[in-house]
């Protein structure tokens, strides 16, 4: 059942790349897009129910073959898999749905969908992954596979963007593997085991090299999940990828960087070996930093997807600052942010997309009394806005709030205050990046009308007259995100029960 | 088996390719049959002398009564004798098919294949006064084929990889001397033949010539600061470069640093000195060099070999670890980066003969119109770089082991250069597939106006017309497909050929 869930979306994957060359036009072209959208979204729902099935009821261990001598393709499927296959399937499907109608507009359909369902195959057998050497191959092929994605409109920007994303990835992806190489010689085994499995003897005779190389990984798969210093790719890939691609990757693909962070400190080299140590204290500071920082860059940015990606390496960051305090709490407040994240961040992607797409504008000053026109759209921008804020009853209060708990009881010295301040100055920036376009976009100012009724007439001439809400296809999965971003904050007692399941385990 | 065999080997392939010049062919095919006649048949006896290896050596010639010239097969030597085996039927496909657009072909072929037995003879030398002369050959038969265009580029060319070659065997020579001198015996022994009695307190006299001696014998492997031949001999037809320079002649190098330090100087002997550190920082500093020298390179062949550069110090590296499992890794990443680095030169060298684009930013698009050759040519990027499931992880991983479990601080520097290498190799590995591709919309891929734009003198081929650059033939592409299913196969199911090495290895301590 794993195998299956995982080689279903790659293969037929590969089918449509490797038709990709005969892209017929006219009606045709129409006809064979209908058969793709038909062939695409039935992968699509199939895998997901597949490998939530399997997740939540199927056999919970596999081996593909041994890659070397006790380092096997491995797979098995625990608390934190679950968790984030669930996430990683919701958002994919719902978001596929979506690019089925935005990438009508952008061309090249069969390679996008292509590729969009390879990365799915691949970010399941991530979630899989049962020993630290298949997430690392699955990683890789992730940033391999993921990198056609954000260059596919093909303009020089594009393909830049997308040497920038792949080189920071790799960056990151080789500090972990120099990570990996001192860990198996240092651990009794790679297989993932709640607490660890370091060796005790010969942990401690190495202890400089092995914190050294621990750090190493931390900021190595850190790049991925956008964390200070290596957080520059995200606001470069993020503009230029079609929308829906910057939403799985805002929403889902950095959060790969944030579970191989939880399996490499949680699961193998255990939280107690780096409690109290300068690894600690780096890492929290620079959680801390980026959480600030990227606030900061989001509130000063004009260009609407690129602010939605400074927000990312923020919010992103949280969840690290969670991780990095070694508690209970702040572990199920970091868990709960990853899932509210990837729903909000994804709804907030896909509404950048709707506005790019109805109406072709991309910076935030375009944005003024654009509710007049989707007034469905920015309802569930408004909603998912608030959840990212934080407050309540949206979810991204109850993950903050834990979160800050977690931080005022940890003992973490100085970090005990300053990372609460720190998350709230920059819940504060969120509010003040996100909800102008709200105001703005309900009430834009009557000095404004003028201005509007410029653009009305650009737009007359450049023959962009049906500016309205989406069609279903586009508004229902957006829908569908902002409400699981509100409803989840409503009653989050079933999520919460779990995440602390998962806390007390490895904690 | 016989020992016999042992010189037959050596010798068919010289005679075979000095008679080609003599025999009267009626056309091109004959010859062409010919010449993968006795290339074949000394394949097939050299892989039939892998599995029976004959227990006795022979005698060729002798100089004096206790210098000769003499063969045997032992452990090491299987590996290297089973690489060239395998590849050189396969690259001498490919070269009929890619010669037949240049000049001079049978001179071309004449050295070609009597390079074949002279490495050969490199791989089964019993003792290190006959290791020395075939390396010696090896120079001089080669340099036909690097200055083979005769321009002027060519020229130079084979002027630097002369002095380079012959200033590296000099040093080395001195190496060959002392070990004639202190060492109990010059053959090969595992382990090492030096004679401490002998020596007495002339231990670090014995350490300066080790460090001699490495540095001459790896001028063939191009580490720095001796690695600027290499690249500039790139300017040789691409079965040369693909065969000799990535796999043959710099590989020799390789082994004779092989044979040098764990045969005769011996590892004991070396490892924790001042000669260890010695010779391993100008060894990382090259994994590094190499890697960055091929990033800025834009034309794609010395591109490659600036890569080959960064990797044959992957392959010291592991040597001058001075450790059994540092020679495992070593002897791996041999196996495998003759693979990718031959597979990768043959899709470059189809790229250049079909569509005559020799810089990398010309390849804009072709991806559509070779798509078997850059299929390949990603995926051996994609080993090089060291992916998981590819053959060039598995060697970085057994190179890493090693290093770890070295306990050297050195060590430790050199993992952090792997991975930077690693790094540089996807920037200038995956720019060559982006390229291909994912052509930039406003760069007009394959119009006429990005052709008339290539500078004149940017090299010899024209360029194709974009709609008119296809894939090459069956004799181009089967190589590249053997080598692509090798390259994936020993990626996935490793652990046999690992266990071969380390059983190969275990004699040694």
């Amino acid at each position: 059942m794993i195998g299956l869930s995982i080689l279903l979306p790659v293969v037929a994957g590969v089918f449509l790349l490797l038709s990709a060359g005969r892209d017929a036009g006219g009606d045709e072209r129409k006809e064979s897009l209908h058969a793709l959208h038909v062939q695409t979204g039935l992968v699509l729902l199939l895998t997901g129910a597949l490998a939530l099935y399997t997740a939540w009821n199927g056999a919970d261990t596999c081996t593909w073959f041994e890659l070397m001598r006790r380092i096997p393709v491995y797979f098995h499927i625990d608390d934190v898999s679950r968790l984030f296959v669930t996430v990683v399937s919701v958002t994919w499907v719902l978001v596929g749905f979506y690019s089925f109608v935005y990438m009508s507009h952008e061309g090249k359909e069969r390679r996008f969908f292509g590729f969009y369902l390879i990365v799915y195959g691949v970010l399941i057998a991530l979630c899989f992954a049962g020993n630290l050497v298949t997430l690392y191959l699955f990683y890789e092929l992730m940033t391999l596979t993921s990198m056609p994605m954000v260059l596919h409109n093909g303009s020089r920007e594009a393909i830049l963007a997308a040497l920038k994303y792949l080189f920071y990835s790799m960056c990151g992806a080789y500090l972990g593997l120099f990570g990996i190489f001192f860990l198996y010689r240092f651990c009794d085994t790679l297989t993932f085991t709640a607490g660890g499995t370091l060796n005790p003897e010969l942990a401690m005779e190495n202890q400089t090299i092995l914190m050294i190389a621990v750090f190493a990984m931390l900021i190595g798969f850190g790049a991925k999940a956008g964390m200070f210093p290596m957080h520059a790719w995200l606001p470069t890939a993020h503009p230029v990828a079609p929308s829906p691609a910057s939403a799985v990757m805002s929403g889902i693909i950095v959060k790969a960087g944030v579970l191989a962070i939880i399996r490499v400190v949680y699961f193998v080299v255990g939280p107690d070996f780096i409690r109290g140590t300068w690894v600690q204290t780096a890492w929290m500071s620079l959680a801390l930093l980026t959480v600030f920082m990227g606030s900061m860059l989001a509130f000063w940015e004009p260009v609407f997807k690129k602010r939605l990606a400074y927000s990312t390496v923020s919010q992103v960051s949280y969840i690290l600052f969670g991780l990095s305090v070694l508690s209970e709490t702040a572990m199920e407040g970091a868990l709960l942010h990853v899932v509210f994240h990837a729903f909000i961040k994804s709804a907030l992607f896909l509404t950048a997309g709707v506005f790019l797409y109805q109406a072709g504008k991309t910076r935030v000053e375009q944005l003024r009394g654009i509710g007049r026109q989707m007034p469905v759209t920015l309802w569930c921008f408004t909603f998912a806005s608030l959840a990212l804020i934080g407050i309540p009853p949206a979810s991204g209060f109850i993950s903050k709030w834990y979160l800050a708990e977690g931080a005022l009881e940890g003992d973490i010295g100085v970090f005990g205050w300053a990372g609460p301040a720190v998350l709230l100055l920059s819940a504060l920036l969120t509010a003040g990046y996100l909800l102008p376009l709200v105001t703005n976009g309900f009430f834009p100012k009557a000095g404004l009308v003028e201005a509007e009724m410029a653009e009305h007439i650009d737009g007359a001439e450049t023959g962009t007259e049906q500016v309205g809400d989406p069609s279903a296809l586009m508004l229902v999965p957006l829908a569908v995100l902002a409400a699981l971003a509100l409803l989840l904050g409503i009653f989050p007692n079933p999520l919460i029960r779990f995440v602390s399941g998962i806390a007390a385990v490895v904690l | 088996m016989s020992a016999i065999l042992l010189a037959v080997v050596v010798v068919l392939p010289v005679l075979g390719g000095a008679l080609l010049p003599l025999l009267p062919f009626q056309s091109r095919r004959q010859r062409q049959v010919y010449i993968e006649g006795v290339v074949l048949v000394t394949s097939v006896l050299a892989l039939l002398l892998l599995f029976h290896r004959p227990e006795e050596r022979i005698v060729i010639f002798r100089f004096t009564s206790n210098l000769t010239l003499s063969l045997k097969l032992d452990g090491l030597g299987t590996v290297f004798v089973g690489i060239i085996a395998v590849l050189w039927p396969l690259a001498t496909l490919y070269a009929f098919e890619y010669m037949e657009q240049e000049e001079h072909e049978v001179t071309f072929f004449l050295f070609y294949t009597v390079t074949y037995g002279v490495t050969m003879g490199i791989a089964l030398a019993e003792d290190v006064v006959t290791m020395y002369c075939f390396y010696e050959m090896l120079t001089l038969v080669t340099l036909p084929l690097v200055m083979h265009t005769l321009t002027r580029e060519a020229i130079l060319a084979s002027r630097t990889y002369l002095y380079y070659s012959l200033g590296g065997a000099a040093f080395a020579f001195m190496g060959v001397i002392f070990i004639l001198i202190y060492g109990t015996t010059a053959d090969f022994v595992p382990g090492g033949v030096l004679d401490l009695v002998k020596i007495g307190d002339r231990k670090n006299l014995l350490l300066l010539i080790y460090v001699f001696c490495f540095f001459g014998f790896s001028v063939k492997s191009a580490m720095f600061p001796f690695s600027g031949w290499l690249p500039k001999a790139g300017v040789a037809p691409t079965p040369v470069t693909a065969l000799l320079h990535a796999v043959a002649v710099v590989k020799a190098g390789a082994f004779t640093t092989m044979r040098i330090t764990y045969y005769s100087f011996g590892a004991q002997f070396l490892c924790g000195t001042w000669a260890q550190t010695v010779v391993l920082i100008p060894v990382i500093v090259t994994i590094v060099y190499g890697c960055s020298r091929a990033v800025k390179e834009t034309h794609l062949k010395r591109r490659l070999a600036w890569s080959t550069v960064g990797n044959l110090s992957y392959i010291l590296f592991g040597t001058a670890l001075m450790t059994p499992s540092g020679l495992v890794g070593a002897l791996s990443h041999m196996v495998f980066h003759a693979l990718m680095k031959i597979c990768m030169f043959f899709c470059a060298g189809a790229v250049i003969s079909r569509s005559g684009r020799e810089y990398i930013w010309q390849l804009d698009g072709l991806g559509r119109r070779m798509p078997k050759v850059f299929a390949a040519c990603t995926v051996c990027g994609l080993a090089l770089m060291g992916v998981p499931g590819l053959c060039g992880f598995i060697s970085k991983w057994n190179l890493v082991k090693a290093a770890i479990e070295s306990r050297n601080l050195l060590g430790y520097v050199g993992i952090a250069a792997l991975m930077a290498s690693a790094l540089l190799t996807a920037i200038y590995m995956l720019t060559v597939s982006v390229h291909a591709f994912f052509p930039a919309k406003d760069s007009g891929s394959g119009s006429t106006e990005r052709v008339s734009v290539t500078p004149a003198g940017a090299g010899h081929a024209t360029p194709v017309p974009y709609d008119q650059v296809h894939d090459p033939g069956w004799r181009m592409l089967l190589p590249i497909g053997i080598f692509v299913v090798a390259m994936i196969a020993f990626g996935l199911h490793p652990q046999p050929l690992i266990d071969e090495l380390t059983r190969l290895v275990d004699v040694i301590h």
